[in-house]
This record gives C-alpha cells, sequence and structure tokens, in this order.
C-alpha cells in the first residue's frame, strides 16, 4: 500500500511544528521481534541444557576456592590439563631400533641414555619372583621434538598461505560478477551469488574429508579445502565492498569513456583496498587456526601430527602442539595488526 | 576582447554545440528538460544558471550521456549523440563535479592520472603504471592549475576544497578536451576561492580554445565570468544573452515568485533510510 503523504507532500499546506510526525527510533514490529527472540531463546537454553551448564560451571568454581568437596567439571579437566604438562620436547628413540646408528659419531645435540627397568619374572626353579634388571638405550635428542612440532608448523603456515592465495584469486571474478553494478549480467550475478553462499556453507573440515578421498593425506587436501571455504567469504566481502564503494569518482571516470573494468581499478580498487586488506589477513589467521584442526581428517600439518598423539594419549606431546599452535596465531596477530595499521592508516 | 565575440549566439562562428528540442522527463512527469534548444560555439565560456532544480544539470549530465534524454538531440561539432558515438564524444568532452568526485584515498597523481583512464592502454592502466608522456602531462596540468611537486604523492582527501577542485580541473585537462562541462563546480567553496576557481577554469580553457558549459546559481559569479548567460527555470530556458543584458527583469524572471515544489533530481535521491 502505498503512503500518501509520499506522493502529497508537496500539495499539502504546511503544518505547524507541534503536529509534525517525528518518525520513532523503532516502532512495534521491532519491540515484537526482540519479544519473540527472546522467547525463543528461552525454549532453546533448556534444550541446550543451559541451566546444567551454569550448575556444573559454579560446582567447579566452588570447589576451585574450596567451598565444596569436588565437582565433576573440576576433575575431568584436572586430570586433561594435569596430563598435558610438562611439555614433552625432546625426541627420544630406541637404540635397537636404529641399526644403523654409528656410536662413534652420534648426531649433534644427541646422547645416549641408558634406561634401567626392573621386572619381575617367577624363577621356575624356585618358584619365586626374582628381580631381573632389564636396560634399554634410548638416542635422545633434548629437542628434537620441538624442532618436529616447528617443521610441522611451517608446513600448516604454508598450508594457510596457500589457502590464502587461493582463495583470494577465486574471489576477485567471483566478487566482480557478484557485484550488482559491475556484473556482465544478472544471471552471472546470481550465480556468483550462490556458488559463493554453498563454499561458505560446506565446513572446511568436511571438504577436507572429500578432497582426501581424492587427493590422498597430505597437505593438498589442507590448502584446497581451505581456499575454497575462504573464497566463499571473501567474495561476499568483496563483492559487498565494490557495491558499497563511493560512486562519485566512478561516475567520474565514467563520463570520461571509461569501460567498467577500468572504473573498477582507478576509482573503486584505492577505495575498497584498506577493507580487502583486513579480509584477507582475517582469513590468513582464520587459516591458520584451520589449518591445525583439518589435519585431524588427514589433510596434512600440524593437525595430523596433534591427531596421532591425541590418540596415543601422549598429551605432553599434545601441549606442546598447542602451545606450538598459540604462539604462532599470537605472533600472527601482531604482525597482521601492524600490517593492517600501515596499510589502512 | 574575445568575450564581445563570443557573446552573440551563435554570431556566425561554427557551433561547437547544439541542442534541439531536449526533454527529460522525470517518472512524476515533471520535465526537468522542456522542449530546451539553443548552440555553443566553439570556445565560448557559456554560463547556464538557474536555481537548484531548474534542469541546469540534468542538461550538463545529458551531453555526456550521463543522463538519458527522452527526446530532442544533441550535436557535437559534426557528431550526433547517439549509443554508436558516446564513446567517442565521453573522450573529448571532460567534466568538473560540484563535489570534486576524487578518489579520496588515491594521490594527487593518480587522481589527475585517472583523466586517461579510457585513453591509456589496458595493461598500464590495471598496473598504474601510465606512459612517460602522460606522466610528464598530469605534472605539467598540475602545474598549471597551481599546485606543486609536494601535493603529487597527498591524497586528495588530504587537501582543501579549492585545492581539490583544482586536482578535478586538472584531471579534466589532461587529454586537452574539446568541452569542459563545470557541473556547479564552486558550488561547495566559499565565495573567494569560488572566483579563483572559475577564473582558472576559464582561463584554461581559453588557452586550449576549449568549450565550456557551467552550471551556476549565484548571478553575480555568471555575470562576472560568463560571455554569456543560459537562465534556466523548470527546465525551459527563459533567458540567453551577454551578462550584460541579464538584468534586474531578466533576474527577477529568473528567481521571481512562483514557488516551485522542490524536488531532487532522480540521480541525487538516496537509497530511503529506514530508521
Amino acid at each position: 500500500m502505498p503512503d500518501p503523504r509520499a506522493n502529497d507532500a508537496p500539495a499539502l499546506a504546511p503544518r505547524p511544528p507541534g503536529d509534525w510526525h517525528l518518525p520513532a527510533p523503532y516502532d512495534w514490529r521491532a519491540a515484537l521481534a526482540v519479544l519473540l527472540i527472546g522467547l525463543a531463546l528461552i525454549w532453546s537454553a533448556q534444550r541446550v541444557e543451559v541451566d546444567r551448564m551454569l550448575r556444573l560451571t559454579g560446582e567447579a568454581a566452588l570447589a576451585q576456592v574450596g567451598l565444596q568437596e569436588e565437582s565433576q567439571v573440576g576433575r575431568g579437566l584436572g586430570r586433561m590439563f594435569g596430563a598435558l604438562f610438562p611439555f614433552v620436547i625432546e625426541d627420544r628413540q630406541e637404540v635397537a631400533r636404529l641399526p644403523n646408528l654409528d656410536r662413534d659419531a652420534l648426531p649433534r645435540f644427541t646422547r645416549i641414555e641408558t634406561i634401567e627397568t626392573t621386572r619381575y619374572v617367577m624363577n621356575s626353579e624356585t618358584l619365586q619372583a626374582e628381580p631381573v634388571v632389564e636396560s634399554k638405550e634410548y638416542l635422545v635428542h633434548p629437542f628434537g621434538y620441538l624442532l618436529k612440532v616447528a617443521d610441522k608448523m611451517v608446513e600448516t603456515f604454508e598450508i594457510a598461505v596457500w589457502a590464502t592465495i587461493i582463495a583470494v584469486l577465486l574471489s576477485i571474478p567471483l566478487a566482480i560478477l557478484g557485484a550488482r553494478n559491475y556484473t556482465p549480467h544478472p544471471v552471472l550475478y546470481t550465480m556468483s551469488r550462490s556458488l559463493v553462499s554453498f563454499l561458505r556453507s560446506m565446513p572446511e573440515l568436511i571438504i577436507a574429508m572429500f578432497l582426501v578421498l581424492g587427493y590422498g593425506f597430505g597437505s593438498i587436501a589442507g590448502y584446497l579445502a581451505l581456499g575454497l571455504h575462504g573464497a566463499g567469504f571473501l567474495g561476499k566481502f568483496y563483492a559487498e565492498d565494490i557495491e558499497a564503494a563511493d560512486r562519485k569518482p566512478q561516475e567520474a571516470l565514467t563520463a570520461l569513456g571509461a569501460g567498467k573494468l577500468r572504473v573498477l581499478r582507478a576509482a573503486v580498487l584505492p577505495q575498497v583496498a584498506p577493507a580487502y586488506v583486513a579480509y584477507t589477513l582475517y582469513i590468513l589467521d582464520r587459516n591458520v587456526r584451520m589449518a591445525a584442526v583439518i589435519g585431524l581428517v588427514g589433510a596434512g600439518g600440524i593437525g595430523q601430527e596433534l591427531k596421532g598423539r591425541y590418540d596415543l594419549f601422549e598429551y605432553g606431546h599434545v601441549g606442546t602442539i598447542l602451545l606450538a599452535i598459540f604462539l604462532t596465531v599470537f605472533a600472527l596477530d601482531q604482525v597482521s595488526a601492524r600490517l593492517r595499521a600501515r596499510l589502512i592508516g | 576582447m574575445a568575450r564581445a565575440a563570443l557573446a552573440q549566439d551563435g554570431g556566425g562562428v561554427q557551433p561547437h554545440l547544439s541542442f534541439a528540442h531536449l526533454v527529460r522527463r522525470f517518472p512524476d512527469g515533471v520535465r526537468a528538460l522542456d522542449d530546451v534548444s539553443f548552440t555553443v560555439p566553439k570556445g565560448q565560456f557559456c554560463v547556464v544558471l538557474g536555481r537548484s532544480g531548474s534542469g541546469k544539470t540534468t542538461l550538463l549530465r545529458s551531453v555526456n550521456g550521463l543522463t538519458e534524454l527522452d527526446g530532442g538531440t544533441i550535436r557535437m561539432g559534426d557528431m550526433d549523440m547517439s549509443d554508436a558515438t558516446l564513446r567517442a564524444i565521453r573522450r573529448k568532452v571532460a567534466m568538473v563535479h560540484q563535489s570534486f568526485n576524487l578518489v579520496e584515498r588515491a594521490s594527487v597523481a593518480a587522481n589527475v592520472l585517472s583523466g586517461a583512464v579510457a585513453e591509456a592502454p589496458s595493461w598500464r592502466v590495471h598496473l598504474g603504471w601510465y606512459p612517460a608522456r602522460l606522466r610528464a602531462r598530469a605534472c605539467a596540468v598540475l602545474h598549471r592549475v597551481g599546485l606543486d611537486e609536494i601535493h603529487l604523492p597527498r591524497r586528495a582527501a588530504a587537501l582543501s576544497g579549492g585545492q581539490q577542485q583544482r586536482v578535478g580541473i586538472a584531471r579534466a585537462l589532461l587529454l586537452d578536451p574539446e568541452v569542459i562541462l563545470a557541473d556547479e563546480p564552486v558550488a561547495s567553496l566559499d565565495p573567494a576561492i569560488s572566483r579563483e576557481i572559475l577564473a582558472l577554469l576559464r582561463d584554461v580553457a581559453r588557452e586550449r580554445g576549449a568549450t565550456v558549459l557551467c552550471s551556476l546559481h549565484q548571478t553575480d559569479l555568471a555575470r562576472e565570468f560568463g560571455d554569456r548567460i543560459v537562465g534556466m527555470r523548470q527546465g525551459r530556458v527563459v533567458f540567453d544573452g551577454p551578462p550584460a543584458r541579464f538584468d534586474a527583469a531578466a533576474e527577477a524572471a529568473l528567481y521571481g515568485a512562483a514557488e516551485m515544489p522542490m524536488r531532487p533530481a532522480p540521480h541525487l535521491i538516496e537509497e530511503p533510510v529506514y530508521a
């Protein structure tokens, strides 16, 4: 229904300011929406057991300060955290399994440790358990595992970088086709937007699982999965920024006879560049974190190592890996914050 | 003086721009251009004068096809304006905009060079690496409009309004246009700066023999800088003559009573804001 005021406004006699209609900041529809959302959340809260979550958390907090004997959450998490420490940084291999080891020329930094274990063996003559001392030799590299984790972390970072490159290369054409004011044809617009939504809606873990079937275990499945998923984000954000860019300089260059691609390059790109840098750095940051996760399904990187150690109950190793991931993400955050400030400022 | 010779409509000089029966209707039926016909000889500084909503911006924008016409023909030199000739016409027609329309985040140098964006080879545009000839020209026109080497790397947004419009003029001059359309070039500048900018525009156009179609709403500036004044009201030409003939009666006819409902031109209507 058309609003009669919109069409007849100039014809109406001016009204005194006391009668003016000042639009309200929100109307009953907004209030109703807030109410409905609130009710939906209350309904959902009991489905996902928010009350139990609060009770258990409260118990854990009370147990911490000594007001309660013990709590289920505290016990479970405490056992896990206890097992993560101390972090394992050395690498130890049984010498018996290294047939080519030259004892006179050990690899650098390594040493051989002998560990004696006592076993009780039943003596068949005396029928008594007698202690037998067995000694095993280990080749110990004091920070060998740290080096291995670092190597895996570098691989993870490489996966993240290549995933970001693939995401950017895919999303630039998708963004141009998917920007309402630059798409060559509405059909291409719809196709591009649908593809971008599809890529975004597929979890990278699932994409990686499928790609592992095709490309085998390793990095290829990892960076392809992350790159495709990242293109789903960047394609959307890039396109929306093109649509929202200031039209005036674009019109100025159109008036000079420039075609769409040239206007994009000369009038739109300078405007959207800072935001594009920010989005791309975010995707890189996200890819580093996700590269650690998709390794769980065998798509290379540190996740694969993490999964292996976790399955072997080697929580000390898991602790080292988690610390390495945290430090990498933290360092990347610092670098990208600085980069962003320099490019956007 | 050159002005006297050019002042008369046509005056035996070959018309450079001719408008015949231009009509432009808004969707609600109001006519932004209502049977506008006149010709502009080569090299003339023709001021289109009128209040907001009189159709002067629509007229200017129809010359380079930013606004489509519902009727009438525009002729530039020996070219009739049509879809086929639009590109060719746009390359000979430069525009100076009311709000400068610079890429604010880009440098002054990049903004001036973008004046050649339709001419330079595609790969050079995309790399942002314009040929030496154009770069030299960019420096020359920037110097001509009164800017200096120190301004080259600055962001356009960092300049004052007057300086930004100088950059806008430099961009327009980069390819030596035959026609300069100046759409309220000083509407967002203060009076002293406005005079400087209009004097600059008039001088650089004269040096190059370019024809200027300049819309203004200030009568004093129109009298001072125009070779000729075309007065528009409600989409019609209501005055056409040299500034000397633009007297109080003409001014009253242009701006006088008869309140007309104000309507923004369609290209200025922003998307509605929902609170």
